[in-house]
């Protein structure tokens, strides 16, 4: 547990100095802040739209941040050769992996936190009302990002940093959407194309499995199972994922 | 066995670059023994798997086949990884961290005592010369610099086995004196060194032993008095009243200036050589035997490798 968290610390150390994240912070920030504008020239509720836009926001750029530092922090460790000085010593390389991704894992849910109190304050603003909800959707989101993230992990280990880039951003799109292609085979005649996708469904996860947007944003009830089931299937995947990153990562060598 | 800290057998590695280019052969059946306390030098021409040995005793890299253990452990356990200091050809450090932060990240992974930890990275510190500059962030560094803080985390968790990939390589005299003092003051205190380098007076200076690795095998092993001594002695003779062109003894290299000539023959050719010049006149000026130096061995299995 030292080792990883030794790693883990590091590589959040190793994140905080890289000006890119500050960027995608600072982005994400006037975003949230100019939902303000957004409700002003859209007709409707004025705070529905804020928390939407808000949340949305908070979504896409806990997305970008949790994709590029992964892809940049191991990488890194991994070109500069300062993972030389980690795997020589009594660590394994499973620890590496995990040690990393708990440190990728902070730096997104601590770039979240800042997110969500901008949001909550700025909807405090408008409503002059503190919405708990909020907070619920930014924990999902943050299940969401625990995904991406294992994701990510496994990309970095298997290619160079922009092919794993491109490919978890594709995850996130294709993660989105798989509800649909699940819904698209019922329509299909052909057995076989049946199969392909609902071999494709159940090959990439559901995000929107994490996404209580809509039920925060116009105060709808949300099923306890729901949530539960959510908490369940993001902990499969990234075990699995850490599992597939870690068993790769065993047997890579490093030159 | 007890007395042997690093065991390498018959260890064998291919590279595969890629799908349409042709697989690179770098370890080739190599194996040695490094006992315990002695000062072991790899020695090898750039390209003959010197580093290669050391990422598959350091786990870095996976050989296809072949043994390796350390202290009695295989190198695949934390037991082996526990007893080595390992320092890279090139000092790959975090440089936004300290030189203190960085061994205390190091010392994190190592499993020192908290409550020891601060001691001990000052010691460390003090040990390697960077007492004054070890709360610098490492980016402001000079390479000699970091060549000590590297040294320094290779000697953070008191190893039985320090493994040093060319810790002199881009130093300059003085930094190059101080990591060999560092080198024997750890040998001085019973650690077992192996170190790789390609600079031979290195090599000649700090090594009890030394194996000779070229082409991915080793192809002599010995103390540095063994392995030259096991080579054919010459002789350097200077003479006046005979040109070398002339002799029908067989030179190895000879030149001619103001008036004195200058050969090198083999110990085999010294007689014919001196009864041809006896025959021919001519006055000795001097004669000086030529021990073969470690660079000789080198280069003569070098040669032999690339024929």
């Amino acid at each position: 547990m030292r080792a990883i968290r030794a790693i883990a610390v590091n590589t959040f150390r190793e994140a905080i100095r890289d000006r890119i994240l500050y960027l995608f912070i600072g982005f994400a920030i006037v975003m949230v802040i100019s939902t303000k504008l957004f409700g002003m020239l859209t007709v409707g509720d004025e705070a529905k739209i804020v928390k939407d836009i808000g949340l949305a926001a908070m979504q896409f750029f806990s997305m970008l941040i949790a994709v590029m530092m992964s892809m940049l922090l191991i990488s890194r460790e991994v070109d500069n050769r300062t993972v030389f000085n980690i795997l020589s010593k009594p660590v394994r390389r499973w620890q590496f992996i995990v040690g990393n991704y708990v440190g990728l894992v902070a730096i997104v849910a601590a770039n979240l936190l800042l997110i969500t109190v901008v949001l909550v304050v700025m909807v405090l603003i408008y409503t002059g009302q503190f919405d708990p909800m909020l907070i619920f959707a930014a924990a999902m989101t943050m299940l969401e990002m625990l995904v991406l993230a294992a994701f990510a992990t496994l990309f970095a280990v298997l290619t160079r940093p922009i092919l794993g880039s491109l490919m978890t951003l594709a995850m996130f799109v294709v993660g989105h959407t798989s509800a649909d292609l699940w819904m698209l085979t019922r329509q299909l005649p052909s057995a076989f194309t049946r199969a392909m996708i609902t071999t494709v469904y159940y090959l990439v996860p559901n995000l929107d499995r994490f996404n209580f947007q809509t039920e925060v944003v116009h105060d709808l009830s949300i099923q306890p199972a729901a949530v539960g089931w959510a908490v369940v299937y993001a902990a499969a995947f990234v075990g699995v994922l850490l599992f597939l990153a870690a068993l790769r990562f065993q047997t890579k060598d490093l030159k | 066995m007890a007395d042997v800290k690093l065991s390498v057998q018959d260890l064998r590695k291919t590279f595969h670059p890629g799908l349409f280019e042709k697989p690179i052969e770098v370890l080739k059946g190599l194996s040695f023994d490094v006992r315990r306390g002695e000062i072991f030098g790899f020695l090898g021409p750039n390209g003959a798997g010197k580093t290669t040995t050391i990422k598959a005793i350091t786990e870095l890299i996976f050989p296809d086949s072949g043994t390796i253990s350390v202290c009695g452990f295989p190198q695949t356990s934390l037991e082996a990884k526990r007893r080595i200091g390992f320092m890279t050809e090139s000092p790959y450090v975090y440089r936004h961290l300290t030189g203190r932060e960085f061994l205390r990240f190091c010392a994190e992974l190592l499993g020192v005592e908290r409550s020891e930890q601060e001691d001990r990275i000052s010691h460390i510190l003090d040990d390697v010369g960077m007492k004054g500059s070890g709360d610098r962030k490492m980016g402001t560094y000079s390479k000699g610099m970091l060549q000590r803080v590297a040294l320094g985390q290779a000697l953070l968790g008191d190893p039985e086995l320090l493994i040093l990939d060319e810790p002199m390589s881009g130093l300059d005299p003085i930094g190059r004196r101080d990591v060999r003092d560092i080198i024997l003051r750890q040998a001085a205190a019973g650690v077992t060194i192996f170190f790789s380098s390609h600079i031979i007076p290195d090599v000649e200076t700090l090594c009890d032993r030394v194996a000779i690795v070229v082409d991915g095998r080793v192809r002599a092993i010995g103390t540095v008095g063994d392995l030259v001594s096991r080579e054919a002695d010459r002789y350097e003779v200077t003479f006046a009243g005979a040109m070398p062109e002339d002799l029908s003894t067989r030179l190895l290299a000879h030149h001619v200036g103001s008036g004195e000539a200058w050969v090198r023959v083999s110990a085999g050719d010294r007689e014919a050589l001196m009864g041809e010049l006896a025959d021919r006149g001519a006055r000795i000026v001097s004669m000086n035997p030529v021990r073969a130096t470690l660079e000789d061995v080198l280069m003569t299995h070098g040669e032999g490798a690339d024929q």
